[in-house]
């Protein structure tokens, strides 16, 4: 297992555009990286009773959601051949068409970087204790409930 | 003895609460069992409980300073 250090996972508000390319550009000088694999989640206007979603106001049990995240993290490192790989999930508000999850994995080939994401991705839906309040064009709101 | 409970998502909207001190709570089944008694609107309303941040899934003696979180269905990404 590598990276036994902790990583910062929470960003206040959206993850921009920026902040992504940034991520990709870093890697540049990792010459051994052949792929990367990037998935971006990104808030929908869903209709929910007749009311359109404006924005959805993330939270977390923080401590616990970071543990899960490290845990994820080791488990990726056994069971995937990659280089390596970075979580980053909003908190507080994000508008209908902004970033909330950005997940990047890193190998030296295509198979390990397209299987590690997808995993990861399933796993931090299903594991980690964090919430998305649904806030509605009229500010009433409603929970956000995962589908598969 | 205290115990402190934190409360997420939907279940703060339940209980009006999002954070707890109860005192002489020996296990998680008493806490439950008052939990339900306090907050009648939490039947119906899923949830798991994690102690010290661990998921419990069966009763589990609680310790001076645990904190006990009820986390409703993680809706994260």
């Amino acid at each position: 297992m590598s990276e036994k250090k902790r990583h910062k996972v929470f960003i206040e508000g959206a993850i921009s555009p920026a902040f992504i390319a940034d991520s990709i550009a870093m890697h540049s000088t990792k010459t051994n990286i052949g792929a990367h694999a990037i998935f971006l989640g990104q808030v929908r206007n869903d209709m929910i009773d007749g009311k359109r979603v404006r924005e959805i106001d993330y939270s977390a049990y923080v401590e616990m959601a970071e543990e899960k995240m490290h845990e994820i993290r080791e488990m990726v490192f056994g069971k995937f051949k990659i280089t390596c790989m970075h979580i980053h999930h909003s908190l507080g508000v994000v508008k209908t068409g902004e970033i909330s999850l950005f997940v990047f994995v890193s190998s030296e080939h295509r198979a390990g970087a397209f299987d590690a994401c997808r995993w990861i991705v399933d796993e931090i839906k299903a594991e980690v204790p964090i919430w998305g309040k649904e806030i509605f064009e009229d500010e009433t709101y409603s929970w956000k409930a995962n589908s598969k | 003895m205290t115990i402190q409970v934190k409360l997420f998502g939907n279940l703060v909207d339940v209980t009006g609460t999002a954070n707890m001190q109860l005192k002489n709570i020996a296990d998680t089944d008493s806490l439950l069992r008052k939990m339900f008694s306090d907050f009648p609107q939490l039947a119906g309303h899923t949830f798991i409980v994690a102690v010290e941040r661990k998921i419990s899934t069966e009763n589990q003696v609680l310790n001076e300073g645990d904190v006990v979180a009820f986390l409703p269905p993680f809706a994260g990404g």
